[in-house]
């Protein structure tokens, strides 16, 4: 565990990203930059939350196989912390962005009888009551798994078992929460039922991706021994999965609204297949379902690490790119990218891969200290 | 029974001394080799040399045509051979198409799975295996590791690979003899019924689909014209007037036409005529005149037309000077509400198609009473 040097190149993006980030302010509008927060931070908050759910869910049906890689989702997890200043700050958005609370909502048939829900207090106390629920459900997860690599206690397994089910139920609250308010409420009068469960599909793939990418980046600098392709064809499989489960919901959600045609409904679609917002939809497809449910179909795919850090890469920017999708069209117009866009990927990214870099050095590689960890590293398939 | 051989079957009293065995059965090249084991053993498929099963491919084939099975017949039953507009939408909506042709992968790929695992791969059912009835059976199901060495022609010999697996270090060796294969249930007899029903299926729906097409009275289903409902021009108990068809609510406009107009037509005579002197228009105009006005006004509109005779009625002389100096809005108010025993057209034609038609009237007037300076106009 020797301190690495921090890598100029990411200390360079931040540092290049925050001048642009500030530029984007003052020179493109606060709405711009606003967008661009809201989409950094639902980013950072998916990929945090997907993350953790990996590691609830290897607690809640007791899964041994994944327990020498469980380090890996519960030092991503982590990034919940960093997204709690950026989603306070976010809460500077919502005046500016969320028609919901500016105050001709008041005159709005529709948004009148939401005035309450919508209105900033309401809306900043949801988000800070889903933040106290992320550092709880992380207190509890990732801090215990980190005391147990000293205290070798298997009592946490069976605390992390008990905690399992209610973390669903606070995960499933958490995210419903965030997806309703920060990404469907850019368009009130626009609601959907099932879209606390796309942005899940999202969030989880994500998660997993990334899980996948950093064992596959920590495996090439020699650690991690013994998790082999049978592991890394479990977390193929789930990514290979859960493109499908994605797919499904978006298309069961965007199916619903085209069958009934319902203006109020069909408008969300209507602003994304015009101009050049269509193609943009069209290569989410692509990107998000077809080309890496074709690239992991076979059972030789799904191990080859090769393949699935290509995959795993092209899932994040998919991921990206979803968000893009669900925030942007919101600004009106056709798609906006240039010099802000790219300013806040190279803050944000280099920000994340820097805090991701500092988490992978936390604690031991592996559980050490998990009962299960020589089951699941003698796991086959 | 045949005096031929099943199986050689060399018992082990430990996996590990099974997996030593196993390259040196395998090396010896009698038969096929193949283990029995109380519960998996890891890596045995690989020491077996077992090569890497088809039934994926097979899926993902199946799969992909079950996807195109079911695209192409919703496509071809809602776009091509039945095409209905339902809520608007085009009859070839792939999204429509998209659950169903989930479902006929899913079905397709596990009906494959399926069946073909076991039937086509593992060819069950096989009853009486003779391994089931050997004496080693029940060790085999508790403790004991067996290997087997199976026939693979009527050259197998079995002394040969008895003593090929006691060699390799078996403690115990069988002969197993060949198996009274059921000569009815076999996986040949089902897959050969399965198709069998299937073909039938296809022959069935293909034939009653082109009976029904060449013999419309053969109607399978009739339910659609039975059905308890109310008939064009016919008398019904269930509105109180005793009528099937219901007249529109009064005052009710049918789209693209105006309501009739009330005035008086001295009233009308300040109309004008809002659409252009083009070529569309008289087009038009000639097109609905030969259509409504003809058979009474004559093709020339001077009141000849081929229903006078038959019917003594008189119609209006349009080249007369009084109608020549009619203006435009009166001839439309004739149109729209009729005048002596000329019924009102307003239900037929559309706003549009009057003033067409009154255009058109005075290009008739303007031919009939040509002057020299009409021809320079012509004159290109």
């Amino acid at each position: 565990m020797s301190s690495k040097p921090t890598p100029p190149l990411l200390l360079g993006s931040v540092a290049l990203g925050a001048a642009g980030v500030l530029g984007t302010y003052f020179a493109a509008g606060p709405e711009r930059f606003w967008a661009n927060w809201v989409l950094w931070f639902v980013l950072l908050f998916t990929l945090g939350l997907g993350s953790l759910f990996i590691v609830a869910l290897e607690h809640l049906v007791s899964a041994k196989w994944s327990v020498p890689v469980r380090r890996i989702p519960e030092r991503l997890a982590t990034l919940l912390l960093p997204a709690i200043p950026v989603g306070l700050i976010a809460l500077g958005a919502v005046p500016v962005l969320y028609p919901g609370s500016r105050p001709e909502a008041a005159h709005h048939p529709i948004l009148a009888g939401k005035a309450f829900w919508l209105s900033l207090p309401f809306f900043s106390a949801r988000t800070v009551f889903a933040f106290v629920l992320c550092v709880i459900a992380l207190a509890v997860l990732v801090g215990g798994s980190l005391k147990q690599d000293v205290s070798r206690d298997p009592a946490f397994n069976f605390r992390a078992r008990k905690f399992a089910p209610a973390f669903m139920a606070i995960f499933a609250l958490v995210i419903t929460l965030v997806a309703f308010d920060w990404i469907s409420g850019l368009t009130p009068e626009w609601y959907s039922d099932i879209f606390g469960v796309y942005i899940f599909a999202g969030a989880f793939l994500s998660g997993l991706a990334a899980t996948a990418l950093s064992l596959l980046y920590l495996q090439g600098e020699g650690r991690l021994e013994g998790v082999r392709g049978d592991h890394l064809y479990n977390l193929g499989a789930f990514l290979f999965a859960f493109t499908v489960f994605w797919s499904y919901i978006g298309f069961a959600q965007y199916m619903l609204m085209w069958y009934a045609n319902l203006p109020d409904e069909v408008i969300y679609y209507k602003v994304r297949l015009a101009g050049a917002w269509r193609a943009i939809t069209f290569a989410l497809a692509a990107l998000h379902f077809i080309l890496p449910f074709f690239a992991l179909v076979t059972r030789d795919a799904k191990r080859d690490p090769k393949r699935l850090r290509r995959v795993a890469l092209l899932m994040l920017g998919a991921h990206v790119l979803d968000i893009y999708w669900l925030i942007f069209p919101a600004l009106g117009g056709s798609p906006r990218f240039s010099w802000p866009e790219l300013s806040f990927a190279l803050f944000f990214l280099g920000g994340i891969l820097l805090w991701v870099r500092g988490a992978m050095e936390k604690g031991e590689d592996m559980p050490v200290g998990d009962p299960f960890l020589r089951e699941g590293l003698e796991f086959r398939l | 029974m045949s005096k031929l051989s099943y199986a050689v079957l060399g018992l082990f009293d430990t996996p590990d001394a099974l997996m030593h065995a196993i390259p040196k059965v395998r090396a010896a090249k009698l038969g096929t080799v193949e283990a029995y084991t109380p519960y998996p053993i890891h890596g045995i498929d690989d020491a077996l040399g077992l090569r890497r099963s088809p039934l994926g491919g097979m899926v993902l084939v199946m799969g992909t045509l079950g996807a195109l099975t079911a695209f192409g017949f919703q496509y071809w039953i809602s776009a091509i051979d039945y095409p209905i507009i339902t809520g608007g939408k085009s009859a070839a909506s792939w999204e429509a198409f998209i659950p169903i042709m989930f479902e006929v992968t899913v079905l397709f790929a596990t009906f494959t799975a399926g069946l073909g695992m076991l039937l086509l791969l593992n060819r069950l059912p096989f009853f009486g295996h003779p391994v089931l009835s050997s004496k080693a059976i029940k060790g085999i199901t508790r403790d004991r590791y067996a290997l087997a060495l199976e026939a693979e022609s009527e050259a197998f010999d079995s002394a040969a690979a008895a003593q090929a697996l006691q060699a390799a270090g078996a403690v115990e060796v069988e002969i197993l003899p060949a198996p009274d294969r059921s000569p009815f249930l076999t996986s040949d007899y089902i897959l050969r019924t399965l198709g069998g029903i299937f073909v039938t299926c296809l022959v069935a729906g293909l034939g009653i689909y082109t009976l029904t097409k060449w013999f419309p009275l053969l109607a399978p289903m009739k339910y659609m014209q039975d059905q308890p409902r109310l008939n064009a021009q016919k008398a019904s108990t269930f509105f109180k007037d005793g009528r099937g068809m219901q007249p529109p609510v009064p005052g009710t406009v049918a789209r693209g036409y105006l309501p009739t107009a009330t005035g008086t037509q001295d009233a009308a005579a300040t109309l004008v005529n809002p659409l252009p002197r083009t070529k569309e228009v008289f087009a038009l105009g000639r097109k609905v005149y030969g259509n409504r006005c003809e058979v009474c006004h004559g093709a020339l509109a001077n009141g000849s037309g081929s229903l006078t005779a038959a019917y003594g009625a008189k119609p209006a002389n349009l080249q007369a000077q009084q109608f020549r100096d009619y203006p435009d809005g009166k001839l439309y108010w004739v149109i729209v509400n009729g005048k002596n025993a000329m019924p009102s057209h307003a239900p037929y034609l559309t706003e549009t198609q009057r003033w067409a038609v009154v255009h058109y009237v005075r290009a008739l007037q303007r031919a009939q009473n040509a002057k020299d300076e009409d021809l320079k106009v012509v004159a290109p």
